[in-house]
């Protein structure tokens, strides 16, 4: 759940920047726009104040040179000047007619801070007296009545600033209150999303803003849920199927079994009978793994095999192991040499009992299995000094295996979980109930070569395993 | 191993498979056990007890009119005799539910006679130790009933750690006995931290059962995994 907080910290942050830089680039853009203008217009005070300086007083009265004559024509003003006796003594020839020529002091205030008649006036002074040019009408708006108060102009900067900021602070709770509803609507749409792949029952309310992507994600829900029933349907199928058949199997195997174990006892019976019958018998154990471990291979690959977790000493689980084979292994083909150190204290980790006894049964029939002319088979649990998981070894002095079958066995994959035509599957289930069994414990499974030249398999528990119970 | 007290003891055979209970009838007889009786269905079984009291009873799960579970407590009520169960039913919690319920062993089919002989023996040791006067071994004779050793006709007492754990050795005569199997039979569940005290007690057993406890010969150790109890019979055997 840490993307909303993300998200709207993402939004402000947009936000705050948008309102700082929109003010600033409002500035920007309308000192551009007025620069351009001034620069196509000289400014009518200055007009004024220049050709109240070109006004010269000559022997034929006042004259105006003839550049400023032009400039005033170019853009249509009239002007006119008023010595210090308030009188006109200048015009220009397109004075309009309504304007007076005879000024007091109050008419000469009004026109410098506003219009005759409709014309904006600007005056220039001289010390012969004042020009006024009088521009088109509606080509300048004047206002000069307001006075300012002198503390406000000097605060200005700082009252700016202050506007600013409120302007901001204004604009960022207009956001928050218009996008709450909207982030009120997203929340439970961002948490059913983040609860989709964990598998976890998901309901968004449908109403509000996004009530459409709600029913879309319940929808969806219902979707996978739906699918995940029908997967599940079909694997319980092939596990109870599989389950089944060896359950159907055991009975008559067992009639198999007994008859050829008390022909193979029989010392009456002729050499080749004889022999007749301890194949039956072994073949007929092949067959008995085989149902046994089919059996477990599905039930620990569709997960319908439970997993009793209790805090076990793993030597004393391997030490039973290890036993059970000494006990039964009449013929003395296949000696177990036990290499764990005395002085080694109990190695706990949390495990199911049988299926850890199923594990490294495994490894050992698996030792068996391949070395038909016998080996010596060597157990040994070890703890790592540094993290303390604990780890069993099973390695053998038999046949071994080469590279590639290494390769195989740790990548191919077994016909049991495999979905696709290919070749490189694996047979054998004994090593792939192994792996099966480790992931369950959160362990790991390494297959290689012996350094005596055999098999050699090591199951390694995760540490932290032992903190379990 | 001084068995033949068990081979007259009483044994009910419940299966629906009649081959099978030919099979197993075969097997026990030919091991020498003689008075078998066997039944296909709760009611058979359940008519059969009114005449023929078993000592041991070998049960099948799925039985036509029942579970064999059901039935163990319905032949409980007739006599406290151990039972085992024998079923194609192999799953976790089967075998724990029979195991629950109170049943002495639990097999899973198919099985091996011997597999099935050594189960049934080991039972029927541990159930009627006391009728068996004497256990025979190289040096000396266990008389469980007593609790005691007789070593050159002297009466050595056993302690009861002693006796639990010559109990548990031979039980499983002839076979090892983990370390662990030992100390939970001698100090219960959770045994651990006892290695040094079972090495005593069994310094101690070696000098009420042997002629040179530093030399044994009826009670060998097995390096790291544990210890084999062997019984005169068992030698004489191995020596044929």
């Amino acid at each position: 759940m840490k993307s909303i907080p993300k998200l709207i910290r993402h939004l402000v942050g947009t936000l705050l920047l948008s309102a700082l830089f929109l003010p600033v680039l409002n500035v920007l853009v309308l000192g551009s726009l007025l620069s351009t203008q001034e620069s196509n217009i000289i400014p009518p005070w200055t007009t004024a104040r220049e050709a109240a300086d070109d006004l010269q007083l000559t022997e034929n009265g006042y004259m105006i040179s003839e550049s400023m004559g032009a400039r005033l024509s170019a853009y249509d003003i009239w002007a006119f000047f008023i010595d210090n006796d308030l009188q006109v003594v200048w015009q220009t020839d397109n004075l309009p007619d309504s304007i007076p020529l005879t000024y007091t002091p109050s008419g000469i205030a009004n026109l410098t801070r506003g219009y005759i008649d409709g014309y904006p006036a600007f005056t220039g002074e001289s010390e012969n007296g004042l020009m006024v040019l009088g521009y088109p009408k509606e080509s300048f708006w004047k206002e000069m009545h307001p006075g300012w108060d002198y503390q406000l102009i000097k605060n200005a900067p700082k009252t700016l600033l202050f506007m600013l900021l409120f302007n901001v602070a204004a604009i960022f709770l207009i956001y928050i209150t218009a996008n709450s509803t909207l982030l009120k609507s997203i929340k439970p749409i961002v948490n059913a999303i983040q609860a989709l792949p964990t598998g976890e029952e998901v309901y968004v309310p449908e109403k509000g803003l996004l009530s459409e992507i709600s029913a879309n994600i319940n929808r969806t829900y219902e979707i996978l849920q739906s699918q995940k029933y029908q997967l599940r349907k079909k694997e319980t199928a092939r596990a109870n199927w599989i389950a089944g058949v060896s359950h159907d199997i055991r009975t008559p195997l067992s009639m198999v079994m007994g008859y050829a174990a008390q022909l193979q006892e029989d010392v009456t019976l002729p050499k080749m009978a004889h022999d007749n019958a301890v194949s039956i018998v072994r073949q007929s154990e092949k067959i008995r793994d085989l149902i046994n471990d089919l059996n477990l291979a599905s039930k620990l690959e569709y997960n319908m095999q439970p997993i009793r977790l209790a805090k076990e000493n793993i030597i004393a689980i391997t030490r039973q192991v290890v036993v059970d084979f000494m006990n039964t292994d009449m013929t003395g083909k296949y000696p177990i040499v036990w290499e764990t150190d005395e002085s080694l204290p109990p190695c706990f980790i949390s495990a199911d009992k049988s299926l850890i006894r199923r594990a490294i049964n495994n490894l050992i029939q698996n030792s068996i299995n391949h070395n038909t002319q016998g080996c010596t088979i060597y157990v040994k649990v070890t703890t790592d000094q540094d993290t303390a998981a604990c780890s069993i070894t099973v390695a053998d002095d038999g046949i071994g295996i080469s590279e590639e079958q290494v390769d195989k066995i740790s990548h191919a994959p077994h016909y049991m979980v495999c979905d696709e035509n290919t070749g490189r599957q694996r047979h054998g289930l004994g090593l792939l109930i192994v792996k099966q069994i480790m992931t369950a414990h959160g362990g790991k499974t390494i297959i290689g070569k012996s350094s005596r030249g055999g098999f050699l398999a090591t199951l390694t528990f995760p540490p932290d395993s032992s903190e379990a119970t | 191993m001084n068995d033949e007290y068990l081979k007259t003891k009483r044994i009910l055979l419940v299966d629906d498979e009649q081959d099978l209970l030919d099979m197993v009838t075969s097997i026990l007889r030919s091991d020498g056990l003689c008075h078998i009786e066997t039944a296909g269905s709760v009611r058979e079984a359940l008519a059969l007890t009114e005449t023929f009291l078993p000592e041991l009873a070998v049960l099948d799960v799925m039985l036509p009119d029942g579970s064999g579970f059901s039935l163990m407590e319905k032949l409980r009520l007739k006599g406290d005799f151990p039972i085992l169960f024998l079923t194609a039913r192999g799953e976790d919690g089967d075998i724990l539910q029979g195991f629950g319920l109170g049943a002495d062993d639990y097999i899973v089919k198919p099985f091996l006679p011997k597999e099935l002989l050594f189960r049934i023996m080991a039972i029927l040791r541990r159930c009627y130790k006391n009728d068996n006067p004497l256990v025979t071994l190289q040096n000396s004779e266990i008389d469980f009933s007593r609790a005691e050793v007789i070593k050159d006709g002297i009466h050595i007492p056993l302690t009861a750690k002693e006796h639990d754990l010559l109990s548990a050795l031979y039980r499983n005569a002839g076979r090892i006995v983990t370390i662990d199997a030992l100390c939970e039979a001698a100090w219960g569940d959770n045994p651990f931290g006892y290695e040094n005290s079972l090495m005593t007690h069994i310094r101690r057993i070696r000098e009420k059962i042997e002629r040179n406890p530093s030399q044994p010969v009826s009670l060998i150790t097995v390096k790291g995994l544990g210890y084999k109890l062997i019984t005169a019979e068992q030698e004489n055997r191995r020596l044929l």
